[in-house]
This record gives structure tokens, sequence and C-alpha cells, in this order.
């Protein structure tokens, strides 16, 4: 997964509460060959001072071609918060953001998509499944263009 | 509430009685003062008509005196120019009296004083008369000297005296007698007066009494309106408060099955993600102890190897015995979960109350499952369903469940049978379904509707959400579940709906 423009490789940003989970990701997209560098955080407060910096602007992020795995169930805030807060960023807001979660609540899933997310995948229950899953979009990862950032 | 008095009842009863008996009252008074008055007036009508006789008989008699008077001054007049122009009054005055002594006589009626009377007047004068009219004739034969003689001897004044006597002692009488009557007439007016006022101020205290009766009562039924109205909002209050109470406790039950079943899942999926892995590490590492053993082969010979070779197989026997658990276990929560999840959601879904037309809906539910049917045999028939207006998917859900376990339950020794058949009361459409499967102890009759519970020998697959989810929905769609069994001969689900869609329903849930 590159950028057209860059050669920088494209940095997943992993917001996953559940540290299984995170491993079980990680390992899954691994597995289908994809080798760009992962960020976990298993907290909304890190991951959002990572993504905004700590004046809370985005330009911290500047120029990183990025991709953002987000959970919607966190400890400290949820995962729509943060969804709103990239799509209104202007340095974030053309960072494609899945939306990886339990939920498949109808009302939220719209919610995500009317918030800018630009994919929405609700966990499978059954772990093979969830690999297959996982494993799936570790493909889609590998031949998504990410827009080039400014 | 329950069980309170009607506290109108009594007073109204007590009211209307004493109204009834007011009015009676004011009734028999105002015929009382009628009669009264009617008597009274009548006799005031009497009173004056006797005392208008009493004047008219003083008149008369004055009348007569004046006449007799007249008559007499006539025939002195002749007497002394013996002209007999002069007797015309006198010849006017004798009829002229005896009719006024007629008119009297008719007056005087019954009263034995007044005919008394009427008779020495009546003798007096016609004395006084004969006399005149002799002395008259006793002139006109020449004999002027014997009637003067006559005249002078007084015969005629004695009698005019004592007529004068008799009607001034009868107008005297008759005086009296008005001066009684007119105190009679007065006192009957009096009376009349006074029963009129009487009447009246009793009607007033009676009408006062009845006013004041329907007053009282009045602000009594107001007041128990009052405390009515206030009961039925306090009523209401309380019912409008315990069911948002109920939808409050419905929906967090719903929300909490919700979360239940969602946060459930995560640990599962990494229970059942590490599982995997750790049945991938197990291939390695069997792997590498298979290495080890070829190696062992080599330098301990093969009986040791072999020996090695046993224990390996073992342990991974163990091994994937335990992992075999493990995921079986995942698998039934899993399922438990799922079934959680898909009651709450069902319980979150709105219904959309239409006409269903039940033997479609039916038939297409039996033509799903005829494949199962033939295979095991089993013959399906179903009669003629009514319509009923109700939620279609749950209808669906509700029957295909039903038909599912008829078929699914059946006996080894005896080919199943399955009938679905509906008829209609007033109110309701009640459908059932019966089969000839192995039936259902009476002691597990409300087991079956529980969830994750089910009966008798548990040699088919399900978790026990089929006929919890039934219930519930035939509950929802405000009907009732009902269940015949024999263990060994059959069941009968009975199933009813209201005919017509109701908004109480608890379609919002």
């Amino acid at each position: 997964m590159n950028s057209r423009m860059s050669e920088l490789p494209v940095e997943i940003v992993m917001i996953e509460d559940d540290g299984g989970h995170a491993r079980l990701i990680e390992k899954n997209i691994r597995r289908a060959g994809v080798n760009n560098p992962i960020t976990p955080f298993s907290n909304g407060t890190d991951a959002v001072t990572y993504l905004f910096g700590g004046d809370g602007s985005g330009l911290t992020s500047k120029g990183k071609p990025l991709l953002v795995l987000l959970d919607l169930n966190l400890p400290d805030m949820t995962g729509v918060e943060i969804l709103g807060r990239i799509k209104s960023n202007e340095h974030l807001k053309r960072v494609p953001v899945v939306v990886l979660t339990t939920t498949d609540d109808a009302v939220e899933i719209q919610r995500c998509y009317d918030l800018g997310c630009n994919v929405y995948i609700t966990k499978p229950v059954n772990y093979d499944n969830f690999a297959n899953a996982i494993r799936q979009l570790g493909l889609f990862f590998s031949v998504i263009q990410v827009p080039s950032p400014d | 509430m329950k069980g309170r008095p009607l506290v109108l009842t009594l007073p109204r009863w007590r009211f209307l009685n004493l109204q009834a008996l007011l009015l009676g009252i004011g009734f028999l008074l105002l015929v009382g003062i009628s009669a009264a008055t009617v008597f009274l007036v009548e006799r005031a009508a009497s009173d004056s008509k006797q005392l208008a006789d009493t004047l008219s008989v003083e008149d008369k008699l004055s009348d007569i005196l004046l006449t007799v008077r007249r008559a007499e001054s006539s025939q002195r007049g002749y007497l002394l120019t013996n002209d007999q122009s002069y007797l015309d009054d006198f010849r006017d005055a004798e009829p002229e009296t005896l009719d006024t002594i007629a008119e009297v006589r008719e007056l005087a009626g019954a009263s034995a004083t007044r005919k008394s009377t009427v008779d020495r007047v009546d003798a007096l004068v016609t004395g006084k008369f004969r006399e005149m009219k002799r002395i008259i004739e006793l002139n006109e034969s020449g004999k002027r000297s014997e009637a003067l003689r006559q005249v002078r001897e007084g015969e005629g004044r004695r009698i005019m005296v004592e007529l004068r006597d008799a009607i001034e002692e009868a107008i005297d009488a008759e005086n009296d007698l008005a001066d009684v009557r007119r105190q009679a007439s007065f006192r009957t007016s009096n009376l009349l007066l006074f029963v009129s006022l009487a009447g009246a101020a009793l009607i007033v205290a009676v009408g006062g009494l009845s006013v004041l009766l329907v007053q009282r009562n009045y602000r009594r039924a107001e007041a128990a309106r009052a405390e009515l109205a206030s009961t039925n909002a306090n009523l209401e209050r309380i019912v409008a408060y315990r069911t948002e109470d109920l939808t409050e406790a419905n929906e967090e039950i719903q929300r909490f099955a919700y979360i239940v079943s969602h946060d459930l899942r995560s640990p599962l999926v990494n229970i059942m993600g590490f599982t995997s892995e750790l049945e991938a590490l197990r291939q390695d590492i069997f792997q590498e102890v298979e290495k080890l053993n070829a190696e062992l082969a080599q330098v301990k010979g093969e009986a040791e190897a072999r020996k090695e070779d046993e224990t390996t197989r073992q342990l991974g026997a163990d091994f994937d015995e335990a992992i075999g658990f493990i995921k079986t276990s995942i698998g039934n929560m899993d399922r438990l979960i799922n079934a959680v999840l898909k009651l709450s959601r069902e319980g979150r879904r709105q219904f959309h109350p239409e006409t269903v037309d039940m033997d479609k809906l039916v038939g297409s539910l039996i033509e799903t499952v005829t494949h199962r049917a033939v295979e095991l045999q089993a013959t399906m028939s179903v009669g003629e369903l009514p319509p009923v207006e109700t939620d279609a998917l749950a209808a669906q859900q509700i029957f295909g469940n039903l038909i599912d376990n008829a078929l699914k339950y059946g006996r080894a020794d005896e080919k199943l049978q399955i009938e679905v058949r509906g008829r209609l009361t007033t109110t309701h459409a009640i459908y059932e379904v019966q089969d000839n499967g192995r039936g259902i102890d009476r002691a597990d009759f409300q087991r079956v509707f529980e969830l994750f519970r089910r009966a008798g020998k548990q040699d088919r697959p399900g978790e026990g959400i089929g006929l919890a989810h039934v219930r519930a929905l035939v509950r929802r769609l405000g009907g009732t579940m009902g269940l015949t069994s024999e263990l060994g001969k059959g069941s009968t689900f009975t199933v009813t709906l209201p005919r017509r869609w109701s908004v109480q329903n608890r379609s919002a849930a």
C-alpha cells in the first residue's frame, strides 16, 4: 500500500482497546502480505494526541500518508467522536478511515458513513470468519490508493 | 381504588325522596289555600249580598212609608178642595205600595222577623188604604161632614203612627242586622287575607327549603364529582407513570441484552482466535517433536523411537481433545449469545400491522419444509385459516417455528401427521398447530416456553429459543399462547391473536 506521489509507505494507525483483538488483527493483516508499519493505540486519548498533536491542530500528521483502523467502543471516548474529528480536520479529512467494530446497529452504521467513514466492517464473532475478514481487509489494503499528502 | 363505594348513590336517593316530599307538601298547601280562598270568597259574596238585601229592605220600607204619606196627603188635598184631580196620586199609590210590599216579602225570604214585619206593615197599609177609601167614598156620596168627622176622629192618624213606628222599628232592626253582616264580612275578608298571606308564606318557606336542599345536594354532588375527577386524574397519572416505568425497564432490559451480547462477543473472538493460534502452534510443535523423534530413532533404535512416537500421539490426542472441548464450548456460547442478540433485536423491531392472508402465509411456510416432510414421510394438512390483522413477519416467525418444531419432534414408531387449522371468535382468531409427535410432559408445559430451556430427550439440535421467541412475539402482538399435549401422543399449540390491530399491542415495546 503506497501513496501515489510520495514513496513513503502508508502507516496504519490502529485504534483498538482490546489487546487480543489488536494482536489478531495485526497477525491476520500480516498473513495477507501487508508489511506497512502498524501503530497500535489502546485508548482514544493517546490516538488523538498522536493524530492531532499536542495542540490538536493536526499539523503533526500533515504530509504523512495514513490509514486509520478504528474501533467504536473505546474506554475513554467513542470512536464516532474520533471519526468526526478526523473528517472535520483540514489536514486529516482525506485520510481513509476503516471502522472495525462489533456494533452492527443500523443507526450507528448510518451515522459513521454520514460523518465520512470510508469503510464500515462488523467484526464477525466466529473466529474463522473474523480471521478471514481481516485477511481480506489486508488484501484490500494492499491494493487501495491512499490520497497524497498535501 | 378497588372496592371503593360509589359515593354518589346514597345522597342522590335521599335527595330525590326529600324533593318529592317537599313537592307533595307544596302541592297540598296550594290545594288547601285554593279551597280556603274559594270558600271564603263565596262567604264574602253571600255576606255582601245579604248586606245589599238589608239595605234594599230598608229602602223599600222607607218607600212604603213615603208612598202611603203621599196617598194620605193626596186624600187630604181632595177633601179640602173637593177637586177629583188631587186623587191621581192616591190611585197610583195603592198598587205601587202593594208592589213594594211584595218585593220586600220576596227579599224577606226565610227570615221570620222580616216576615212578621212585612205582615204587620201589609196589614197596616191595607187598613190605611181601606180607611182612606171609605172617607173618600163618604165624601163622594155627599156626606162630607161625616167624612171630615171620621178624619177628625183620628183613626187614620193612629194607623199612620203605628205604621211609621213599625217601619222605623224594622229599619232599626235591619240596621242592627246590617252591622252584624258588615262585621261578618270584615272578618271574612280578614280571614281571606290571612289565609292568602299564610299560604304564600308557607309556599315560600317550602320553596326556600327546597332550594336549600337542592343547593346542598348540588354542592355535595359537585364535591363528589371533583373527588372522582381528581381520583381519575390521579389514576391516569399513576397508570401513565407505571407505563413509563415499565417501558423504561423494558427498554433497559433490551439495551442490557444488546450490550451484554455485544460485549461478550469481544472476548469470545479472542478466545477463539488464540485457540486457533494454539492449534497452529500445535502443528509447529508436533512437527518439531516428530523431527526430534526421527533423530532419536537413529540414536536409540526403532523400539525406543516407537515408544516415543506412541507418547507423542497420546499427547497430541490429549491436546486435540482439550482444544476440541474449548471450541465446542465457544461454539455453544456463540450460539447462545447470538440467540440473546436476536431476541433483543426482535424485541426492538417495530410491527407493521396489515391484513394477513393466513392461508397464503402458512401455505408458503409448508412449501419451504416440503423436502423435509417427504424425507420424514410426514403428512401435512392445512385447514381453512381466517385472515387476521397483525404483523406479517411476526406471524411468519411464529408459525414457521411451530411447524418446524412439529417436524423436528416426531416419533420413531409412528408416521408424522401435522395439521394446521383456524377459527374465529367475535374478537379473536384462533390457530392450532397439531402433531402426533412425541408430546410434552405436563410438568414441562411452562418450561418449553422459557429461554434456553428444553424438554424431553435431547436428541435434536436446538438452543431452546424457538418457543420462547414465539411466545414473546405472540404476547407483543396482543395475543396468548396455549399448549395441550400428552407424552407419546402428540401436542397442540394454540395461538390466539386479536382480529383487529390495537394500539395497545406493545408494538413499540
